[in-house]
């Protein structure tokens, strides 16, 4: 060690404790905006709302009827559910019920790419 | 008389102000950072106080098998002007006297007889959407008895499932 001194050590270790904190802080920064963007996909993604509203007018379309074929309301309304489910909800549902006697059943499946759903139901 | 001892000494002590004061600032914002992805905590409440509105306006009063508020502004495509300020003052309820600032533009989406999908404007408040506004849309579901533009035989004038979509965002 010609001509080198060694009487700032501290100095040193200190810089080196000093630039690895800085490295670990920025990678915490750096971790949680990506967290943060995540959490927000997710959450905006899950289409409660959409699939709680579409089961309440598919269930309520079940209880419909043709009025014998001058205005087909059922068939109608059910035509537009899946109509426009697929425009502009991006999301695929098929469905079908059936009554007989005081009951009514049925069957809901529901997709949009992010979740799928499937539902039997019966009426009391 | 300057003289030019001591320069390192000088440098070091730059560094190592520099060094502390980005350390504070770091430290200090990293208690309190705000992600580009906090945001969903903001549109989230506004999608759920949209969709929450929109409920209420779709349920009949007293649950009686009568229409409800919103089936009848579609069917007459809000001929009466009733659509803006019964949501506006459910969307902008505070808890306090003052008001919440939320803008709305509402379509009715709706099938064509012949299959096509077709929107209609239905209402707004009065604040038109220039692009950059961070707008959440919420919608629901309505059955409505009424003949759309489309389609002019009375058969037409059945039962039909439409959609109420509405933009939202707070100006």
């Amino acid at each position: 060690m010609a001509g080198l001194k060694d009487d700032a050590q501290w100095i040193v270790l200190m810089g080196f404790i000093v630039s690895f904190s800085l490295f670990f802080i920025a990678i915490v920064l750096n971790q949680s905006t990506v967290v943060g963007q995540t959490t927000a996909e997710a959450v905006l993604e899950f289409p409660k709302n959409d699939l709680r509203e579409v089961r309440d007018v598919v269930i309520q379309s079940a209880y419909m009827n043709d009025e014998g074929g001058l205005f087909n309301n059922k068939t109608n309304v059910q035509n537009d559910i899946r109509t426009l489910s697929l425009s502009r909800q991006n999301a695929v549902v098929s469905f079908s019920n059936t009554t007989s006697g005081s009951f009514t059943y049925g069957e809901i499946h529901y997709n949009n790419g992010v979740m799928a759903y499937s539902e039997s139901w019966t009426s009391h | 008389m300057v003289n030019d001892r001591g320069q390192l000494y000088t440098i070091e002590g730059i560094a190592a102000g520099l060094i502390m004061l980005l350390t504070a600032f770091i430290v200090v914002n990293s208690t309190s950072v705000y992600t580009p992805g906090d945001t969903h905590i903001s549109d989230w409440q506004l999608e759920v106080l949209g969709g929450d509105a929109l409920n209420m306006m779709n349920t009949a009063p007293n649950i009686t098998i009568g229409k409800s508020p919103l089936q009848t502004i579609v069917e007459t495509d809000d001929a009466g002007k009733s659509f803006q300020p019964m949501f506006l003052s459910l969307i902008n309820n505070k808890t306090g006297p003052d008001r919440d600032h939320i803008q709305y533009m509402a379509n009715v989406t709706y099938r064509e007889s012949g299959g096509a999908v077709n929107s209609t404007f239905l209402s707004d408040s009065g604040r038109q959407l220039y692009g950059g506004e961070h707008a959440v849309r919420v919608s629901d579901w309505v059955i409505v008895e009424k003949r759309f533009p489309d389609c002019h035989f009375s058969s037409c004038s059945g039962k039909h499932a439409v959609l109420v979509e509405v933009l939202l965002w707070r100006d």
